[in-house]
C-alpha cells in the first residue's frame, strides 16, 4: 500500500486539497451560481421565477440605489481608517513595547469576541443614547446642544462598524510590526534617522486634515472646522511623536500587514447591515439593508441577487486598484 | 531566546509558553461561562407539547367540549406574548422586573388539553408576517405540500395574501358552537374574507400615538408626527401600512378606500417628514425600546405594547388620535393540507368561549375579537374589562379603519414605492 501511494505521489497535492474544494464546491459555488441564475430571472414569490437572461434587474437596482451603494463605501472606508488610526499605535505598542505583557495585550484585543457581535452593538445603543454616559455628561457640560444625538446618525454607525472590526485591523499589523527587523530600525536611528528627529510635521498635518476632512464630511458635520481641527491634531501628532526612523522604516516593512488589515476590515464592513439597522436612520442605510429588504422582507430575489453580484464586483475592483497602488511583489511575503 | 522566538504567533512552541496560553485560553472560557445566563427580554423557551398535569384555574368556566375527547396533536405557530403564558420572575426572583420572562405553561392551553385530549405543540415562531411566510409556508405550499404547521396567526394582509393564493383551508363550522357566533359583528365584513370562513381573529390591534406623557403632555392629534418640536425625537413604523394609513387620515382619506393618487399624496408627506430630519428612525416593534430608554418621545405605537411598558415606565401612554387610526388583525388561519384540521378547528372553538377569550385578553392586552370576552374579564380583572384600549368604546370603533386589501401588483407597487421612501 505504502508502495502504490509513494508510485502515485504527484496526487499528493490534489487530494489534500480535495476536501476543501468539496466544501467549496458545495457551499460557495453552486450557491452563487444559483443565485447569478436567480439575478437573471423575473417574478414574484408567488408567481415563481422564470430564467429571461434579465441583465436590466442590474441596471436597474444600481441606478435606484447608487446613494447607498456610495454610502456604503463610504461607511466601510471611514470606518477602516479610523480603524487603522487606532489600531497601528495599539499594534506597535505590542509588538515594540510590551514585553511581558505582550500575550495579555493580545488577549485582550480578542477578549470582545468572546461576547456576541449582535450584544456588542446592542450595548452601543445604551452608551451613545441620547441621556447616556457620553452624550448626557456632554450635554450637562454644555458643550453640545440640547438636540444633539449620536444614536441614529451615520457618525453611530461608523462608530460601530469600527468597534466590531478592530481586531480584524489590530492582529495582521500586529504580525507585520513583529517581524520587522530590529536591527534595520537600528541601522536608521545610526544613521541619523532619528528615535527623536520628528519626521511627521508635513506629513501629519496633510494627512490629518485630510482625513479628518473626509470624516466630517461622511459625518454631516462642518468640514471646515473638521479640516482646521485634524491639521492641528494630526501637525501636533506628527510632530511629537512620529519619528523618521517610523516614517522611513517601520511604516514601510509594515505595509504587508496594513494591506492584509485593511482589506479585512473593509470588505465586510461595506456588506454590514446590523450596524444601519440598529444605530442607524432613514437617511443612513447602507447597501446591505436593502439586500437584506429584498430579500427577507419583500422576498424580491432577483433584485436582491444582482445587487449582491453588484456589490461583489465593486469590492473586488477597489481591491484590484488597492493592491496596485501598494504594489503586489512585497505583499504576500508577509501578510496573514 | 530572542524577542521573536518567544512570540506567540511566530516563534516555536515551548512548554511554558503552552501552559501560560491554555491558562488564558482557561481564564477566557470561565469568564465567558459566567455570564448571567439568558436575557431579560420576552424570549420564552416555548419548548414542546403541554401536559395537562394542572387543574384549570378555579376562575374560568369550563366550556362546553363540543368535540369531546378528541385527542391528537396541535402544532400551532403564534407571535410572541400573545397568549397568557406564565410569568418567570428571572434571576432576581421579583416579578414586575426588567429580567421578566414569558414561559409556558399556559393555563388556557392546559385547559384545552384537559377538555378534548390534544396535545398543543405551541410555538412562537412567528416574528415578522413576510418573514414567516418565506421560511415556513412559500416553500411547501407553493408544492402542494402540507407545512409544518396546523394553525398559524397571520396578520390582514398576509391572510388577504394566502387566501388569494388559495393556500388556507376552509374552517368547517358545523360541529362549533363558539366559532363564528361569538364573533363580534364587524369581522364578518372584511374584504378578503366575508363571513369569516377562512379566518377567525385571534386578537386585533390598534395603531396611534405613543407618547412619553411627562415630556409631551396629552397628545391627540396626527399632526403631532409632524410637529418640529419633536424632530428627532420621532419614531414611525416600518409597516407600510400603518404608516402610510395614519399619513392618509392626517390627510382626511380613508385608507379602507385608498387610491393611488392618495397613496402617493399621503407617502410624500411622510417623505417631507423624512427628508427634514423629523424622524429618528423608522422600525417596527424595537420602538418599544427607544421609548423605555427616552432616546424618543414620540411614536407611532400597537396599543397592547404601551401596557405591558407601563410596568416599566408609567408616564408612557397611548392614544387613538382624533383623526383616526389603523386597526389590524391577527388571524387564525388553517395552512392548506394541515394534518391536523379537526384538532384546529377544535381549538378555534375552545378560544371563542368568551370565558377563555377573557384569561388570554387579560395577559395580552389587545382587542378581543369576542362577544361576551369583556362581561367575563370583569369577573376576573375589572381594571383591564374597562381598559378602553382593550375594549373601544364606540367612538373610537368609529374612526379606526382597516387599510385596504390590495392585489399583487398593487401590493408591489406600493411596498416598493414605501422601500424607497424609507431608504431600503
Amino acid at each position: 500500500m505504502g508502495e502504490w501511494a509513494f508510485r502515485h505521489r504527484q496526487w499528493a497535492p490534489y487530494l489534500l486539497l480535495a476536501p476543501g474544494l468539496i466544501w467549496l464546491a458545495i457551499f460557495y459555488a453552486f450557491p452563487a451560481f444559483q443565485m447569478f441564475l436567480a439575478s437573471l430571472s423575473v417574478g414574484t414569490i408567488e408567481t415563481g421565477f422564470t430564467f429571461t437572461f434579465q441583465v436590466s434587474n442590474y441596471t436597474d437596482s444600481l441606478t435606484r440605489y447608487s446613494d447607498q451603494f456610495i454610502r456604503s463605501l463610504a461607511y466601510g472606508l471611514a470606518a477602516t481608517i479610523i480603524a487603522f488610526l487606532i489600531a497601528f499605535p495599539l499594534a506597535y505598542a505590542i509588538a515594540f513595547r510590551a514585553g511581558r505583557y505582550r500575550n495579555l495585550m493580545l488577549f485582550l484585543v480578542i477578549a470582545p469576541f468572546f461576547t456576541s457581535f449582535l450584544l456588542r452593538t446592542l450595548s452601543w445603543k445604551i452608551i451613545l443614547s441620547d441621556n447616556g454616559m457620553i452624550v448626557g455628561v456632554l450635554k450637562s457640560l454644555g458643550v453640545v446642544p440640547e438636540d444633539f444625538r449620536l444614536l441614529a446618525t451615520p457618525a453611530a454607525v461608523v462608530a460601530g462598524i469600527t468597534y466590531n472590526f478592530l481586531p480584524f485591523m489590530t492582529l495582521p499589523l500586529y504580525v507585520a510590526l513583529e517581524k520587522i527587523d530590529r536591527r534595520l530600525v537600528e541601522a536608521a536611528e545610526d544613521l541619523y534617522a532619528g528615535p527623536w528627529r520628528p519626521g511627521g510635521t508635513i506629513v501629519g498635518t496633510l494627512v490629518g486634515a485630510g482625513l479628518v476632512g473626509v470624516l466630517t464630511w461622511i459625518f454631516e458635520w462642518s468640514v471646515p472646522a473638521g479640516v482646521v481641527f485634524g491639521a492641528v491634531v494630526g501637525g501636533l501628532i506628527g510632530t511629537l511623536f512620529v519619528s523618521q526612523s517610523f516614517l522611513w522604516v517601520i511604516l514601510p516593512l509594515s505595509l504587508p500587514g496594513v494591506f492584509a488589515g485593511s482589506l479585512l476590515t473593509f470588505i465586510p464592513a461595506v456588506g454590514d447591515y446590523v450596524n444601519a439597522e440598529l444605530l442607524g436612520t432613514p437617511t443612513a442605510q447602507m447597501i446591505g439593508n436593502v439586500i437584506q429588504s429584498r430579500f427577507l422582507k419583500v422576498n424580491d430575489i432577483p433584485t436582491a441577487s444582482a445587487l449582491s453580484f453588484t456589490l461583489m464586483a465593486m469590492i473586488l475592483f477597489a481591491v484590484f486598484i488597492y493592491a496596485r497602488a501598494l504594489g503586489t511583489e512585497d505583499l504576500t511575503g508577509g501578510a496573514v | 531566546m530572542t524577542e521573536r522566538d518567544s512570540s506567540p504567533l511566530t516563534g516555536a512552541l515551548s512548554r511554558r509558553r503552552l501552559l501560560q496560553g491554555s491558562a488564558l485560553a482557561g481564564i477566557g472560557a470561565f469568564i465567558a461561562a459566567c455570564r448571567p445566563a439568558g436575557g431579560g427580554v420576552a424570549s420564552p423557551t416555548a419548548a414542546g407539547s403541554t401536559a395537562p398535569t394542572e387543574a384549570p384555574s378555579t376562575g374560568a368556566s369550563a366550556p362546553a367540549a363540543s368535540t369531546g375527547q378528541l385527542g391528537g396533536k396541535l402544532n400551532f405557530a403564534n407571535w410572541t406574548a400573545y397568549i397568557d403564558l406564565t410569568v418567570d420572575p428571572g434571576p432576581d426572583g421579583q416579578e414586575g422586573t426588567a429580567d421578566d420572562a414569558y414561559v409556558l405553561p399556559s393555563p388556557t392551553l392546559d385547559q384545552f388539553t384537559q377538555a378534548t385530549g390534544i396535545e398543543v405543540n405551541y410555538k412562537e415562531a412567528v416574528n415578522d408576517n413576510e418573514e414567516f411566510y418565506g421560511t415556513d409556508l412559500q416553500g411547501p405550499l407553493s408544492q402542494n405540500q402540507p407545512t409544518a404547521w396546523d394553525l398559524i396567526v397571520m396578520t390582514d394582509f398576509m391572510a388577504a395574501r394566502l387566501i388569494r393564493q388559495g393556500w388556507v383551508e376552509t374552517i368547517d363550522t358545523s360541529g362549533m358552537t363558539n366559532f363564528p357566533t361569538n364573533l363580534e359583528d364587524a369581522y364578518l365584513t372584511r374584504t378578503f374574507d366575508p363571513g369569516a370562513k377562512m379566518t377567525a381573529p385571534w386578537q386585533s390591534g390598534m395603531t396611534g400615538i405613543g407618547f412619553d406623557s411627562a415630556k409631551t403632555g396629552e397628545l391627540s392629534s396626527l399632526d403631532d408626527f409632524w410637529d418640529p418640536k419633536y424632530k428627532g425625537k420621532l419614531d414611525y413604523l416600518s409597516e407600510m401600512r400603518d404608516a402610510v394609513g395614519l399619513s392618509a387620515i392626517r390627510l382626511g382619506f380613508d385608507p379602507s378606500t385608498i387610491t393611488d393618487d392618495q397613496f402617493d399624496k399621503s407617502l410624500a408627506e411622510i417623505k417631507k417628514a423624512i427628508d427634514s430630519k423629523l424622524v429618528r428612525t423608522i422600525k417596527g416593534n424595537d420602538y418599544l425600546t427607544d421609548l423605555a430608554s427616552g432616546d424618543v418621545i414620540v411614536s407611532m405605537a400597537w396599543s397592547g405594547d404601551i401596557i405591558q411598558l407601563n410596568k416599566d415606565k408609567p408616564t408612557l401612554a397611548f392614544a387613538v388620535a382624533k383623526e383616526g387610526g389603523m386597526l389590524w388583525t391577527d388571524n387564525m388561519m388553517i395552512p392548506k393540507g394541515a394534518p391536523n384540521k379537526k384538532q384546529a378547528e377544535a381549538f378555534i372553538d375552545f378560544y371563542y368561549d368568551p370565558g377563555i377569550a377573557a384569561q388570554v385578553e387579560d395577559f395580552v392586552n389587545y382587542v378581543c375579537p369576542v362577544k361576551g370576552a369583556k362581561e367575563a374579564l370583569l369577573a376576573i380583572n375589572p381594571d383591564n374589562a374597562n381598559n378602553p384600549l382593550m375594549f373601544p368604546p364606540a367612538d373610537v370603533l368609529a374612526r379606526i379603519k382597516v387599510f385596504k386589501g390590495l392585489d399583487e401588483a398593487t401590493e408591489k407597487k406600493y411596498l416598493n414605492a414605501w422601500n424607497t421612501v424609507i431608504g431600503l
